[in-house]
C-alpha cells in the first residue's frame, strides 16, 4: 500500500503507548497526511501520556496539552490567534479521546462546531476511558465489559452516534475513520484540511489493552469494524450529503465480538440482538445515503 | 480625555487601548456591559481583534489559554458562578505561566440567586496562581488593566482585574481616557516568551512526574514574589506617563491612628467618607487600602499597621469554618510582628447589601469599646429572622 | 528601566526540548518480529523448481528482464516451458482457495516472448571456469539444461545430436500449434551465445560413447526414448499401421501426409493427443482408442479437451485385439473392457467386459503407447536392493537421475526420460539440473557429499532443486515452510478474474498449425501477476512500516531494504500479521 502522504515521520519511537497501540497508528497517518505546518490541541486522554513526560515529546509538531473537557475551546483560540497573525496556511487540530469527545468534551466540540470555527476535530475513538483505566463512556458499545460496567452490569446501553450528532450541527465536514484502512484515513484527512470551517474526524482506534485482544490483532479487528458494519466508512457534507466509503461484504458481528475479551461474556442471544442493532443503522445510513442494501 | 464612563466602560476602553487581539467571554451579569462593549468594539473597527462568543466560561478561559499560547493578547471578563466555572482553567492558565489579564466583577455566589455584590466568588480563586488587584474607582480598574498586561507580561502569570458588582461596574464617573499613543509607549507589543510555532515545535504543558513538578511550582512563586516587586516598577512607569500611582496598599491617615480600618474595592470610598466624619471629632483613625491581594503585600502591610493600637478588617465575603478572607491575610501577615495590634474582623455586606458610613462608623465605635475581639468575625447588620417558615 | 521591566527569567515550566527517543521501549519486548522470507507453494510443485512468487512480483512491477533471468537461473527454457508445461504450478497455487490460480504459464511464456522481441541478454552469475569437461548426448530439453546449468557452474561441455537440428523431442515430437519452431530456434541460439556448444549431425554410437568416455571427465546421457512401443497384437507391423512418433516427426520434417478418411489413435498420453490434432489439422478424421477412461489418460487434461474441441473422437475401454488390412482399410478389433476394484497403484483396475469383440473400420491406424529407450545402453544400471553404492563404484539413484561411476572411472549421469517417471519437458529440464549439481559436487566434494548437498538445495520439501540456492543466492535465506492459503492475509486481495489468454477460433486452429495460444499485453500481464499473493516473499508493501505503532521498521533509500529497529520495537506483532503473505514471523525474543 502506498500512500499519498508525507514520507517523514512526525511521530517519534520511544513514546509510551502499549504495544499495538491503534491511537498511535492512527496519529501517524494523520500526521501524515496534515504535515508539518499543523498546531494540535491535546485535551487529557491516552495521548497526554504518550505524546511523552517532561521534557520530551514524541511529536515533532507544536503541541498544546489542555485540560480534558476543552479540545473545541483550546483550538478555537489557537485558530483565533493564528488569524489574528495572518496566519491562515497552519492547520489546527484537536486531538481527543471519545471521553473528552463524547462526554467531557461534548459541550465546547458542539460550541466550536456551531461557531464553524475553522478547524479539524480528531476523535480518535477506544470506546472507553482507557488512560485512566478502562472505565465506561457514552462510546463504550453495547455489550461491552468495562471496569465500570462488570459482570452482568455489561454496558446495556447504545454507543452514542457521535458523527450525527454533528452532522445534526450542519458541520461542513464529518467522516468517520479507521486505523485499518490508511488509504481512507488519509484521503479524509487531506480532504478535511482543505475545506474551510470545522471538520469532524471519528476515528476508530482498537485499543489492546482495553478490549482485552493481543496485540498483534489490533488492524485486523479495526478491519472487522467495518466489515460487519459496526463501524461503517462514510463521510457527510454539510450536515446533508452523505457517501458511504465502503461497502462491506456483510460478515457477521459475531465475528467481530468473539475475538474480543471484553465481550466473551455475550450469549448466543445477545449477539443476535446486535446483530439487529447493526443492521437497523447500517439500513438507516443507506437511507440517509439515498442508498439501496 | 475626561469622559463619564460606567466601572465596565472603563475596562473596555483599557482593553482597547491595551492592543488585546482576541476576546473571548460568556455573559453573566454584572460582566455583560464590558463584553456588550467589546463586541461593538470589534464589530465597527474600533479595535482590530477577534473575538469569540464561547458556548461557557469554562471554554472561555480555554479558549484564551490556545490563544495566549499562540503568541497574542488575550482578555476576558466574568463573575461569580462564571468565574468558578473557569476555576480547573484559572490553574492552568497560571501554571502554563499565561500572562491572561481578566476583568472579574465580584458578585454573589449561589444559591440563592444574587447578583449583587460580595467578593467571595474571586476570593475563593486566591490559590489559583492569578495575581489579583481590587479596585476603587473607574479611573483606577482603566489604569489597572492596563497596568495589569505591563506586569503579567513580565511575570508571565495571569491577572485579575477585580470590581464590584453595580457599586463599579454600573456606576458613571469621570474617566481620563488616556490617548493610544501614550498607553503604547507605555505597553509594548506582546513579545512572548513561548509560542506554539510550527518551526521552533515543542509541547506545552505535558506530563510533569514528580521529579520536575516541585520545581515548576516554586518558579510559579518565585515569579509571585517578584511580581510584588515588578508591581512598584510598573507603577512608577505608568506614573511617569500619566502622573497617577495607587500603590499595592494606600495608608489613608494611618501614621497617627489608633484603630485602623482595613477595606478593599469600593468600600474604600466609603472609608474615606467616615476619615471625614470622624477626624474632625477627634477620632485617631485611618483606613488602610489594600488593592493588591496576590502576591499579598506583606511589608507594605506590616509598615502600614505597625503604629496602630487596633486593627479592623471589613470583610465583604466569608471563608465558612474560618472567617472574612482578608482578615486572615491581614493576621498571617503581621503574627510574626512582635507585639503586633489585635484584629478586629467584622464581616459586611454579603450579597450587595449595603455598607454605609454609618455601618463602618459602628464598627469603629465598636473596636473602640473593646479590649479584644469577642471572636474572629463579627457580622454586623444581621437581621432577626423567622426560621419556622 | 524599560530594559530592566522586559528582564525574562528562562523560565522553568511544562515545555518539551527534547523527543521520546531516548526511552529504548525495544526492552519491553518479549515477542520478536522479523523479516523472514518463505516458500511458495507454487515454486515447490514446479519441477525446475522456479521462484514463482518473485516472477509474479518483478512483472506486477514491469522488471520484466529480471522476472525473466529470475526464471533462467532455474530454467533455460522459458519460452518452451511457457507453451507445453503442464504447470503444475498453478494447481498448488494458494489463490486456488480466493478465486482462481495465478496464471502462471501464461506469465512465463509473455516474459519469454517480451525477452525474444527485444533480444534481451541475460545477465546472469556465473562460478568462474574449473578446468574441466562434460559431453552430453542429447539436445533435448534434459541435454540443453544440464549443458545450461554445468556452464553456470564453469564447466564446458559439448552437446552431442544425431539430428541435424538440436531441440530432441521438443523439435521432433511437440506439432507446431503448441510450440513453433522459431521459438524452440530463439531458445536454443540464446543457449548457444551464453557458451552452451551442440554438434549437430553427431548420433553417438556404443563405440563413440567409449571414445567419450576417455576424452571428456563426464558423461551426461539424456537422449530420450525414441522407440515406439508395439501393441504386439495379429496386424502389426502392416498395412496402415504408423507409429505415431515417426508421425509427429516427418510433420515437423516438413512433410505433408495423406490422412484423408478415418484414423485411429491408439493411446492415451500427450503424444496420442499431438497425433490426433495433427490429423485433424491435415483434414482427416481422428478416434482415439484408449483401453482405459478418460480420467486414467497420461495425456494433459487441457491437451485431450483441446482435441475433443477440435473434433477428435474419444473411445474409451477398449483394447485392441487384431488389425487386418482390407484393401485400402484398416478394420480394427477392439475388446471391450470395464473397470472393477482398484489395481496396484490405486487406479480402476481395467478388466475384460465379456467375450464380445468390436469391430473398427478405418483408413489407417497409429500406434502411440508410449516409447522405449532406442539402444539397450542408453538405460541406466538397475537399481540394486541395497540402494545407493559408494565403494569402489559409485551408483547414486537420484531423484532425476542416476550418477554411475565404475572404479574410479569417467562418471556417467543419465537424465531426462532415461530416468525420470513423469517423462516431461520440465521433469527432463528437472534431471538436467540435477546432474549438473551431481556432477559438481562429486568433482568438488566426492560421491559422499552428493546427496547432503542436493537436499541443502531442494524448494521447500522437495524434490524441485534450485540452482540460486546452490550457488549460495539470496534465495538461500528462504525458509523451506510452505505458505499456506491460512497464512496469506486476504483482507488485502480482491476477487479478480483470472487472465483469459486468447487462442485461435476453432475453424482457424484445425485448418493450420499455427500456434494456438496468442500474445497477451504487457498490462494484461502485470494485472494478472498483481493477483498473485506472493506468498512467502516481501514485495515491498510497506504493510509492516505502515502500520508501525512504534514507528520502527526502516527503510533503505529505495526503499526496497527494510529492518527493524529492535531499539524501540515492543512486539506487537502487528507488522507479522497484516504482511499479507507471510513473510515475517514472530518469535520469542531470546530470554536475557
Amino acid at each position: 500500500m502506498q500512500l499519498d502522504a508525507l514520507d517523514k515521520e512526525l511521530m517519534c519511537s520511544g513514546h509510551v503507548g502499549c504495544p499495538g497501540c491503534g491511537a498511535t497508528i492512527a496519529m501517524r497517518f494523520v500526521l501524515k497526511a496534515l504535515g508539518e505546518k499543523t498546531v494540535m490541541v491535546l485535551p487529557a486522554c491516552c495521548w497526554s501520556v504518550i505524546a511523552g513526560p517532561f521534557p520530551q515529546s514524541s511529536l515533532k509538531i507544536p503541541v498544546i496539552h489542555t485540560a480534558f473537557e476543552t479540545g473545541g475551546a483550546t483550538a478555537s483560540g489557537v485558530r483565533a490567534a493564528l488569524d489574528m497573525k495572518g496566519d491562515k496556511e497552519t492547520t489546527v487540530i484537536t486531538w481527543a479521546g471519545d471521553g473528552g469527545t463524547f462526554d467531557i468534551g461534548f459541550q465546547a466540540l458542539s460550541g466550536a462546531v456551531e461557531r464553524n470555527e475553522d478547524f479539524i476535530y480528531a476523535c480518535y475513538d477506544n470506546e472507553a476511558y482507557m488512560n485512566t483505566g478502562i472505565q465506561r463512556s457514552s462510546s463504550t458499545p453495547y455489550g461491552a465489559w468495562t471496569t465500570t460496567t462488570t459482570g452482568a452490569d455489561w454496558k446495556k446501553l447504545r454507543k452514542k452516534n457521535i458523527v450525527e450528532a454533528l452532522v445534526a450541527h450542519r458541520i461542513p465536514y464529518a467522516a468517520t475513520a479507521n486505523i485499518a484502512f490508511p488509504e481512507d484515513l488519509i484521503r479524509k484527512v487531506k480532504k478535511a484540511k482543505a475545506i474551510k470551517g470545522s471538520k469532524f474526524l471519528h476515528i476508530y482506534a482498537s485499543c489492546p489493552t482495553g478490549w482485552r485482544i493481543p496485540s498483534e490483532m489490533s488492524i485486523k479487528i479495526a478491519r472487522m469494524a467495518v466489515q460487519t458494519n459496526i463501524f461503517p466508512l462514510y463521510e457527510v457534507e454539510n450536515g446533508v450529503n452523505y457517501t458511504i466509503n465502503y461497502k462491506p461484504r456483510e460478515y457477521l458481528v459475531r465475528e467481530y465480538f468473539k475475538l474480543q475479551g471484553r465481550f466473551r461474556h455475550l450469549k448466543d442471544t445477545d449477539l443476535d440482538q446486535i446483530q439487529e442493532m447493526v443492521n437497523e443503522d447500517w439500513a438507516l445510513l443507506l437511507r440517509k445515503a439515498g442508498e439501496h442494501a | 480625555m475626561k469622559k463619564v464612563l460606567e466601572g465596565s466602560h472603563a475596562v473596555a476602553e483599557a482593553v482597547r487601548l491595551a492592543r488585546v487581539q482576541v476576546i473571548s467571554a460568556y455573559p453573566i451579569t454584572p460582566q455583560t456591559h464590558i463584553v456588550e462593549i467589546l463586541s461593538d468594539y470589534v464589530t465597527t473597527g474600533k479595535m482590530v481583534a477577534k473575538y469569540l462568543r464561547v458556548e461557557s466560561e469554562h471554554s472561555c478561559m480555554a479558549a484564551l489559554i490556545g490563544a495566549q499560547s499562540s503568541g497574542v493578547r488575550t482578555f476576558t471578563a466574568t463573575s461569580s458562578q462564571g468565574l468558578a466555572l473557569m476555576h480547573e482553567l484559572l490553574h492552568w492558565a497560571s501554571g502554563a505561566r499565561l500572562p491572561i489579564v481578566m476583568a472579574e466583577v465580584n458578585r454573589a455566589l449561589a444559591p440563592g440567586w444574587n447578583i449583587w455584590n460580595d467578593q467571595t466568588d474571586s476570593l475563593a480563586q486566591r490559590d489559583t496562581g492569578w495575581m489579583q488587584f481590587y479596585c476603587e474607582d473607574g479611573q483606577e480598574v482603566l489604569d489597572t488593566t492596563i497596568q495589569a498586561y505591563r506586569l503579567a507580561e513580565i511575570v508571565n502569570l495571569p491577572a485579575m482585574v477585580v470590581l464590584d458588582a453595580f457599586y463599579l461596574s454600573h456606576t458613571y464617573e469621570p474617566v481620563d481616557v488616556p490617548e493610544q499613543d501614550e498607553v503604547d509607549r507605555f505597553l509594548p507589543p506582546y513579545k512572548p516568551a513561548f509560542i506554539l510555532d510550527t518551526k521552533h515545535p515543542y509541547s506545552l504543558s505535558p506530563l510533569v512526574t514528580p521529579n520536575a513538578y516541585m520545581e515548576m511550582r516554586y518558579d510559579i512563586a518565585m515569579a509571585m514574589d517578584d511580581a510584588l516587586e515588578q508591581f512598584d516598577r510598573v507603577e512608577e512607569e505608568f506614573a511617569k506617563i500619566f502622573d497617577r500611582r495607587y500603590g499595592a496598599v494606600e495608608a489613608i491617615d494611618c501614621d497617627d491612628a489608633d484603630i485602623v480600618i482595613v477595606t478593599s474595592g469600593t468600600v474604600t470610598s466609603t472609608g474615606r467618607l467616615l476619615l471625614e466624619e470622624l477626624r474632625p471629632r477627634g477620632e485617631k483613625v485611618g483606613v488602610l487600602k489594600i488593592k493588591l491581594f496576590r502576591p499579598f503585600p506583606v511589608e507594605a502591610v506590616r509598615r502600614a499597621l505597625g503604629k496602630a493600637k487596633k486593627v479592623v478588617v471589613v470583610d465583604r465575603n466569608f471563608s465558612f469554618g474560618a472567617s472574612g478572607i482578608f482578615a486572615q491575610e491581614v493576621r498571617a501577615a503581621i503574627c510574626n510582628v512582635p507585639g503586633h495590634p489585635p484584629i478586629f474582623g467584622y464581616i459586611a455586606g454579603l450579597g450587595g447589601r449595603d455598607i454605609t458610613v454609618k455601618l463602618l462608623e459602628e464598627i469603629y465605635f465598636d473596636v473602640k469599646g473593646s479590649s479584644a475581639p469577642r471572636k474572629e468575625s463579627i457580622w454586623v447588620g444581621l437581621q432577626e429572622v423567622n426560621r419556622a417558615t | 528601566m524599560e530594559t530592566e521591566l522586559s528582564l525574562k527569567k528562562n523560565l522553568y515550566m511544562a515545555r518539551t526540548s527534547v523527543t521520546t527517543e531516548s526511552n529504548k521501549t525495544g526492552s519491553w519486548r518479549f515477542l520478536r518480529p522479523k523479516y523472514e522470507e518463505k516458500t511458495s507453494p507454487c515454486s515447490t510443485a514446479c519441477p525446475a523448481g522456479e521462484d514463482i512468487a518473485r516472477i509474479e512480483m518483478l512483472i506486477t512491477q514491469g522488471a520484466f528482464k529480471e522476472a525473466w533471468e529470475t526464471i533462467l537461473r532455474e530454467n533455460p527454457l522459458p519460452g518452451v516451458c511457457g507453451r507445453v508445461c503442464y504447470h503444475p504450478c498453478e494447481g498448488r497455487c494458494n489463490r486456488r482457495e480466493f478465486d482462481t490460480s495465478i496464471a502462471v504459464h501464461t506469465m512465463e511464456r509473455f516474459l519469454a516472448d517480451t525477452a525474444a522481441r527485444n533480444e534481451t541478454k541475460p545477465a546472469l552469475e556465473r562460478l568462474p571456469p574449473k578446468g574441466k569437461r562434460v559431453a552430453i548426448i542429447g539436445s533435448g530439453p534434459a541435454g540443453l539444461s544440464a549443458a545450461w546449468f554445468l556452464n553456470m557452474l564453469g564447466y564446458d561441455s559439448e552437446i552431442f545430436e544425431a539430428m541435424p537440428e538440436a531441440g530432441g523431442l521438443l523439435r521432433w515430437g511437440i506439432p507446431a500449434y503448441r510450440l513453433p519452431a522459431t521459438v524452440l530456434s530463439n531458445e536454443v541460439a540464446r543457449l548457444e551465445s551464453q557458451g552452451v556448444r551442440i554438434r549437430v549431425g553427431e548420433a553417438v554410437t556404443a563405440s563413440r560413447f567409449e571414445e567419450l568416455k576417455t576424452s571428456y571427465d563426464a558423461v551426461f546421457l539424456g537422449c530420450g526414448y525414441w522407440r515406439n512401443r508395439a501393441l504386439n497384437i495379429p496386424g502389426e507391423p502392416g498395412q496402415g499401421v504408423e507409429d505415431g512418433m515417426s508421425f509427429l516427426r516427418q510433420l515437423r520434417q516438413g512433410a505433408k501426409p495423406d490422412v484423408t478418411g478415418v484414423s485411429a489413435v491408439i493411446g492415451g498420453g500427450n503424444t496420442a493427443i499431438d497425433v490426433a490434432r495433427s490429423i485433424i489439422r491435415l483434414g482427416g478424421r481422428a478416434v482415439i482408442i484408449y483401453r482405459r477412461r478418460r480420467e486414467d489418460m497420461p495425456a494433459f487434461d487441457e491437451e485431450i479437451e483441446s482435441a475433443l474441441e477440435e473434433g477428435a473422437e474419444l473411445r474409451e475401454l477398449l483394447a485392441p485385439v487384431q488389425i487386418a488390412a482390407i484393401g485400402s482399410d484398416c478394420i480394427l478389433t477392439v475388446q471391450q473392457m470395464k473397470v472393477e476394484g482398484l489395481d496396484r497403484d490405486g487406479r480402476g483396475k481395467i478388466v475384460t467386459a465379456g467375450t464380445s469383440l468390436v469391430e473398427i473400420s478405418v483408413q489407417r491406424v497409429f500406434v502411440a503407447t508410449g516409447t522405449t529407450a532406442v539402444e539397450a545402453w542408453h538405460e541406466p544400471p538397475p537399481a540394486a536392493e541395497a540402494g545407493d553404492q559408494h565403494n569402489a563404484s559409485v551408483h547414486l539413484y537420484l531423484s532425476h537421475c542416476t550418477l554411475q561411476q565404475e572404479q574410479q572411472g569417467t562418471p556417467i549421469i543419465y537424465g531426462g526420460d532415461l530416468t525420470n517417471t513423469d517423462k516431461n519437458v520440465t521433469q527432463a529440464i528437472a534431471s538436467g539440473k540435477q546432474a549438473a549439481m551431481a556432477l559438481d559436487t562429486l568433482f568438488q566434494s566426492g560421491a559422499d557429499a552428493v546427496r547432503e548437498r542436493l537436499s541443502a538445495c531442494l524448494v521447500g520439501e522437495g524434490p524441485s532443486l534450485s540452482m540460486e540456492i546452490y550457488m549460495n543466492g539470496p534465495r538461500k535465506e528462504r525458509k523451506p515452510h510452505i505458505v499456506s492459503y491460512q497464512e496469506i492475509n486476504t483482507d488485502y486481495f480482491q476477487f479478480e478474474p483470472r487472465v483469459i489468454q486468447p487462442r485461435l477460433l476453432i475453424e482457424e486452429r484445425t485448418s493450420s498449425f499455427d500456434e494456438i495460444e496468442l500474445k497477451i499485453s504487457a498490462n494484461t500481464a502485470m494485472r494478472e501477476a498483481g493477483r498473485c499473493f506472493n506468498c512467502g516473499i516481501c514485495n515491498n508493501c510497506d504493510n509492516c512500516y505502515l502500520f508501525c505503532p512504534d514507528v520502527c521498521i526502516l527503510r533503505g533509500r529505495d526503499m526496497t531494504e527494510r529492518h527493524i529497529d529492535y531499539d524501540y520495537c515492543k512486539g506487537c506483532g502487528l507488522c507479522v500479521v497484516e504482511c499479507p503473505r507471510n513473510a515475517m514471523t514472530l518469535g520469542e525474543e531470546e530470554k536475557l
